[in-house]
């Protein structure tokens, strides 16, 4: 048996492929199920209506894969160039930080007004938080990956240290709540993102930004000249110094905006869903690490982000819902991991197909469907 | 080839079909038999078996269903994030029908009031939290009581009178708990100093256990924590430092070096309102549970408990219980030797949930 790479990929193996990745993957799960004592058809049911079907049950959806579509596209972006920016996570933090200054200090302006000013912070904080780990790559070409991984750690303690060990200006420290629990201040009413209803469906104004962003960064990476240069940059990094392409610059640039992305996101949790500066909250849902595998299953394709943080986050979703007293939070994680291996697993069989050969005689057969 | 591959895949595809047989009937069969039940839940910031805080909450969901049998059907959902997180799993918990839903860690508030506004049919409980509202109620206990009496075992077995602490976070219900914690030490062993450790987590085991160890380095010979898994105590149990627990009894994770712990026992509470929701008597309340009424109490000892300090713990105990005696009574000092509430003056339950001030004879600061 053998593996090799297909010359090229015919249009409906991109159909086909997923689907069947998703029928071996409840097979799976269904034989782990069985010898649990779970019905499978009925605990599969639970997790897509939890996720997808259920009255409300998208909205909810939508809710957790907006800021994984924004970490998504952050790490899309970066990785396109061999750009490993792992620091998605802080990144977010640092745009949620920075998002709430603006918020708290723009009180009482007109709410569009603070929303833009919010989501140019958000960008702007995200993006200086990147430029650190991105001048160290372009200058003295250190790890990147090693520099943004460790800066996570460093804003996920600022951010704690700014509501948890301080009297900064973001922690509220009036009221009785307040002294019970040290909390955000609360953003005033005019720093709350408008969110839309379209059939039930509520859809908040950072999943519309995410979507923005996302059809932007495909417009630059595939019609722009700036994006073929990324390219050029990524796959021949020599080439592209022979044709006089600045690598230093666009490794800034990729960085920089990678990281205002993920910035954004932490804005759109701030305006969106939090509505005040909450590290704990944001330092448990891993929506940076998250973002990585979302980039990965969208095979950093940037349109293909926002689909597949809607899977992820309506597995996410799902996973609370079908977990409880006769379903262990464990089998939920079997179930999760199990979807989303058999999904990346299933990638392979795009990109290469598998020729069975008995003795000497090479075989010529179809090109074989995929099969775990 | 394609021979070989169907024959794999038929045989699979058949257990498939069987499998789904299997899980339709038992699924609908389910679903009818529990139709008329009241459904109750509860949710956890950490596991339902962590041990410790989230198990003595699922110890009293595991009454009221025993309680109460097919007339209740509880369930749960753990290592709840907070956030809007918080926000789905109420909406899905509604959605499956739950009338009462208890939450048990305080950042589940913000989600909690939100949800008691929008369905005002629910009953919402809320435990450690400050927001009461008229389908929302709040409960807790003093647990400040049992640590006191659990810190006095720590203080009999302490020999150079340093005593570790492993916390979760600086806020005033774990002030209120390592004070009392101190304050109990010092009654079996006067002038013992307490370090504290804080995690900054509830529930973190990697960095329960780093404190531990650094508590022990830094001249600790007894251990104690109020953070919610025995992690503390395994470690303990591996250097022979004598532990006291929190929350459930956990004896089984030192059995030669376990003390005692303050221990939750929230079933009865959790039985009387959920039996009043069936009764149509529930009624909004700020409960504050005690020794007296039986919500705080003391694990079993362990071996190294001498029967000297278990009188001590004994008579100490009754007189909490009839009032006699109360750990947050003046003279208090606090950290730089302070008078903070003088004598005869004491700490009310108000006070006690503000506090913000470590007493004499505690290693830490109030602030992280």
């Amino acid at each position: 048996m053998r593996i090799e790479r297909r010359l090229q990929q015919p249009w409906w193996l991109a159909v086909v492929v997923p689907i069947a990745s998703l029928v071996v993957a409840f097979v799976l799960s269904a034989v782990v199920l069985l010898l649990t004592g779970h019905p499978p058809i009925r605990s599969f049911h639970r997790l897509f209506d939890a996720a997808f079907i259920a009255h409300g049950a998208l909205s909810e959806t939508v809710v957790s894969a907006t800021p994984l579509a924004f970490t998504g596209l952050a790490a899309a972006v970066a990785f396109r160039m061999n750009l490993f920016n792992i620091g998605g996570e802080g990144q977010l933090y640092g745009g949620a930080i920075t998002g709430a200054i603006v918020a708290l200090l723009m009180a009482g302006a007109p709410s569009p007004l603070v929303i833009a000013g919010m989501v140019a912070a958000g960008a702007v904080g995200g993006a200086l938080l990147a430029a650190i780990p991105a001048v160290l790559r372009a200058f003295f070409s250190t790890n990147e990956i090693i520099t943004s991984l460790m800066l996570n750690y460093v804003v996920g303690l600022v951010l704690e240290y700014l509501i948890f060990d301080s009297h900064s200006y973001l922690r509220d420290t009036s009221g009785f709540q307040a002294s019970v629990f040290p909390q955000g201040k609360s953003l005033p009413s005019e720093a709350t993102w408008s969110s839309w209803s379209v059939h039930s469906v509520a859809l908040p104004l950072g999943f519309l930004l995410a979507i923005g962003v996302a059809v932007v960064v495909w417009v630059l990476y595939a019609r722009t000249r700036f994006g073929f240069e990324v390219q050029v940059i990524a796959d021949a990094p020599r080439a592209g110094r022979y044709a006089g392409m600045r690598t230093r610059r666009k490794i800034l640039a990729v960085m920089c905006l990678s990281g205002a992305i993920a910035g954004i996101g932490g804005a759109s949790q701030d305006g969106d869903f939090r509505h005040q500066l909450d590290p704990r909250g944001l330092r448990q849902a891993n929506y940076g690490y998250t973002g990585i595998v979302v980039a990965a299953l969208a095979r950093y394709n940037p349109l293909a982000v926002v689909p597949v943080a809607l899977l992820l986050g309506g597995l996410q979703n799902a996973g609370f819902a079908l977990q409880g007293v006769d379903f262990p939070n464990g089998l939920v994680g079997v179930m999760q991991g199990l979807i989303l291996f058999c999904v990346l697993g299933g990638e392979l069989f795009v990109r290469y197909r598998v020729r069975f050969e008995r003795g000497p005689r090479v075989t010529k057969s179809p090109a074989p469907e995929p099969t775990p | 080839m394609t021979k070989r591959k169907f024959g794999f895949a038929l045989p699979l595809a058949l257990a498939a079909a069987l499998i789904l047989a299997l899980g339709v009937s038992t699924g609908s069969a389910r679903t009818q038999k529990k139709a008329a039940a009241l459904k109750a839940a509860w949710m956890y910031v950490g596991p339902h078996n962590d041990n410790g805080w989230s198990q003595a909450h699922d110890k009293g969901r595991l009454y009221v269903q025993a309680q109460l049998g097919s007339k209740v059907e509880t369930t749960y959902k753990e290592l709840v994030p907070e956030g809007p997180q918080t926000t789905q799993v109420i909406e899905s918990l509604i959605r499956d029908g739950n009338k009462i839903i208890f939450a048990t860690s305080f950042g589940f508030q913000p989600a909690m009031v939100a949800a008691a506004k929008k369905y005002p049919d629910v009953k919402f409980e809320m435990a450690t939290g400050t927001a009461q509202s008229a389908n929302m109620a709040e409960y807790f206990g003093a647990g400040e009581d049992g640590i006191y009496l659990s810190g006095m075992a720590a203080g009999a077995a302490t020999k150079k009178g340093v005593i570790g602490y492993v916390v979760p976070f600086p806020i005033p219900e774990i002030i209120r708990h390592a004070n009392a914690f101190a304050l109990g030490a010092q009654a079996t062993h006067p002038g013992a100093r307490i370090r504290l450790i804080w995690t900054n987590a509830w529930l973190d085991l990697g960095k329960e256990k780093k404190a531990a160890q650094s508590l022990v380095a830094a001249g600790a010979d007894v251990l104690g924590q109020n953070v919610d898994s025995p992690a503390t105590g395994q470690f303990a149990e591996s250097k022979g430092v004598p532990w006291v627990g929190y929350d459930s009894d956990a004896h089984t994770f030192a059995p030669k070096q376990w003390l005692t712990a303050s221990i939750y026992n929230w079933g009865p509470y959790y039985l009387r309102k959920v039996k009043a929701l069936l009764n149509g008597t529930w009624k909004t309340n700020f409960y504050y549970g005690s020794l007296k009424d039986g919500m705080i109490g003391l694990a079993p000892y362990g071996p190294k408990v001498s029967a000297k300090t278990k009188a001590a713990i004994a008579r100490k105990k009754q007189a909490l219980i009839n009032g006699k005696f109360y750990e947050f009574a003046g003279p208090l000092y606090d950290q730089k030797g302070k008078l903070r509430v003088p004598k005869g003056k004491r700490l009310t339950v108000k006070d006690l949930y503000a506090i913000n001030w470590l007493v004499r004879g505690v290693i830490g600061s109030a602030k992280g």
